[in-house]
């Protein structure tokens, strides 16, 4: 007993330090920072309110932040839409070229996230593929950038990023769903697609769910791809947190903008855990 | 396990963490190579090949910078260099935080080719702490072939005719300039209800935006694809490098004076080789140096013998876009001056501001 203990305490020892030294300490000196009147000097050891009162007082940042969930939101949406029928694909008719399948879908991940970003922007731009495209079929008068330097660029450049980190997840869920579950359905009479909402869907939704997470919290922070193809109003929560550190010298409004969004990041995830709960419990009781 | 003993053991975890943090950063010291901490690009050795020839043991090593920003954070934050390259701008900053030793000019022979009025932005209460290097313009890129008429001023970047097509660097302390000159102001002298004006104009700017550029090569591209007609704040090199391709550009005089930056080397505080700061800046400020940055990158050098030959030779183009013939130059351009803290939070908050409105 005592020895299985402290085995237990020498495997927890190294991640729990790497975790307290890279986020838990980390975290605090943000929460720290909030509070400093400035990031030098001085300033570094006066201690004020002053910037939860400015981030109060800031309208412009409130609706940024909440344009940035927006766009967050829609981009897990697509990415969910665009990679179900595809894990789906793999699993039940893919067959035997499953893997090979998916690791095709992996492979731009490996690339660069900025390669992948510039590639976008080519295909977007006035001398790129779309405009050309358009042209050729006379849908549009002179070169031209279809959709970039826009919300609508960011999000499609994301959601073509963000795809295959969804469609791993609901691939793994898809195939731990014994095939006899989905026999005996058939076998008792049910129509597939009663199969497929009352058997597959919910065993799969663990894995939608971990896919949403995948994407939603990265993509609310996002920062580089905004500032590539986003033009005016594209622009996301996190470009001004990135302001506030690189150019403005504000790294205490830097820091307390972090944390809003990490708070803000909380309460949604919150909610949308007990929504799928609440929601997965109707679902069972409308099909019943 | 018991919550005490939970609790027992968070506590060696987190003092055997805190001791890693403490060791971590006891283990970092600086002597030996001379540290310069530059742009991007003027780390060849062509710029600094007398120092080379006169110390060839030393060992230079450079560190990049992206923003001004970057640069002045870093060196609050403890970092050791021996050189660093601000803008004149922020030198006030610089010594109002007490990070920069002050440059003995009787020691750099190349001193006195230095040109005057660019000696003196390069001082802060009577003493020099910058030596000059480069200096040029914020303005106006136009794709003549593409706009239906050529702006004059700086309010012409408001001119519907150009919607959806114009540009503006993302960086508060060029564009509000902007913004004041639109609306007649003095950029460095503005009241809070005229600034407030400037920040209203700067949204209203919006519709006209492809967007806000911060990647020198991308606004390049997207001038030479025809994306962008009216690119904002823009630096001659732009001209030098797409005109080279053979685009339809020019480079205009706005009515109310083009923007003017000067750049320059600084010998910051925590240097341990002084000496030799001292004798790389005077290797970069010598004329065949400068010379070689004039025509790498268009910008104006800071040296008067080297301007002189950079006008017989260049090409006579490129004098005309950085007027280099035209000797009210200082008069006529509206040269950035320092900020303070204050005033750089405060503009940094306006440009916020505007970016982040509908």
């Amino acid at each position: 007993m005592r020895d299985t203990r402290s085995r237990l305490l020498i495997l927890i020892t190294p991640p729990a330090l790497l975790l307290i030294m890279f986020f838990v300490l980390p975290m605090l000196n943000m929460a720290t920072f909030s509070f400093r009147q400035g990031a030098f000097g001085e300033e570094r050891h006066m201690w004020t309110l002053a910037h939860y009162r400015e981030f109060l007082r800031n309208t412009a940042f409130q609706r940024l932040l909440g344009r940035s969930i927006a766009m967050a939101f829609e981009t897990s949406l697509y990415c969910i839409i665009l990679a179900y029928p595809l894990a789906y694909f793999l699993i039940f008719r893919a067959g035997e070229r499953r893997v090979a399948l998916l690791t095709l879908v992996l492979v731009p991940a490996w690339t660069s996230f900025l390669l992948r970003i510039l590639a976008w922007k080519l295909i977007l731009s006035s001398e790129g593929l779309l405009s050309g495209l358009l042209q050729a079929v006379g849908l549009l008068a002179e070169p031209k950038p279809v959709l970039l330097y826009s919300r609508a660029a960011v999000v499609v450049a994301l959601t073509y990023s963000w795809l295959p980190f969804v469609a791993l997840p609901i691939f793994a869920a898809l195939e731990r769903i014994d095939p006899h579950l989905l026999e005996a359905a058939a076998d008792l009479g049910c129509p597939p697609w009663r199969a497929f909402l009352r058997v597959t869907l919910p065993l799969s939704l663990p894995g939608v769910v971990a896919g949403f997470f995948f994407v939603f919290i990265p993509t609310l922070g996002e920062w580089v791809t905004p500032a590539l193809v986003g033009g005016v109003d594209g622009i996301m929560y996190g470009n001004i947190i990135q302001d506030q550190f690189v150019r403005g010298l504000n790294w205490p409004m830097g820091a307390l903008m972090s944390l809003v969004m990490l708070l803000a990041m909380l309460v949604l995830l919150g909610l949308l855990v007990w929504l799928l709960k609440a929601l997965h419990v109707e679902l069972g009781d409308l099909i019943g | 396990m018991q919550p005490h003993r939970i609790v027992r053991w968070l506590c060696r975890v987190l003092a055997l963490a805190m001791a890693l943090a403490l060791a971590a950063c006891a283990g970092q010291k600086a002597s030996g190579p001379l540290i310069v901490l530059d742009w991007s690009g003027y780390e060849q050795e062509v710029f600094w090949q007398e120092f080379k020839q006169a110390h060839p043991n030393v060992q230079v090593q450079h560190t990049f910078f992206a923003e001004d920003a970057e640069a002045f954070a870093k060196l609050q934050s403890g970092f050791v260099a021996d050189l660093v390259h601000p803008n004149s701008s922020w030198l006030q900053l610089y010594v109002d935080n007490d990070l920069l030793q002050p440059i003995d000019t009787s020691k750099l022979k190349n001193w006195p080719q230095i040109m005057e009025p660019l000696a003196k932005m390069g001082q802060v209460n009577g003493k020099q702490y910058m030596a000059p290097w480069e200096w040029g313009y914020d303005s106006i890129l136009v794709r003549t072939d593409k706009v239906p008429e050529m702006p004059d001023s700086w309010a012409d970047l408001w001119d519907p005719r150009y919607q959806g097509h114009v540009s503006i660097f993302d960086s508060a302390e060029s564009s509000i300039v902007v913004g004041a000159l639109a609306l007649g102001y003095d950029p460095y002298n503005m009241t809070d209800q005229q600034l407030e004006e400037v920040k209203q104009k700067l949204i209203a700017l919006k519709p006209n935006l492809l967007g806000y550029w911060t990647d020198y090569t991308e606004i390049n591209q997207q001038v030479a694809s025809g994306e962008v007609w009216v690119a904002a704040n823009t630096w001659p090199d732009a001209y030098v490098a797409l005109k080279a391709e053979g685009i339809a550009v020019d480079y205009i005089t706005p009515k109310e004076g083009r923007i003017g930056w000067v750049y320059g080397y600084c010998i910051p505080k925590s240097s341990k080789n002084p000496g030799l700061a001292h004798a790389y800046i005077d290797a970069v400020i010598s004329k065949a140096a400068m010379v070689e940055m004039a025509r790498q990158y268009g910008y104006g050098a800071a040296n008067l013998a080297a301007n002189q030959e950079i006008v017989k030779t260049l090409d006579p183009d490129v004098v005309r876009v950085m007027q280099l013939d035209n000797p009210d130059l200082v008069k006529t351009t509206v040269f950035m001056k320092p900020l303070t803290e204050e005033q750089r939070t405060k503009w940094t908050k306006v440009w916020d501001d505007v970016k982040a409105a509908p």
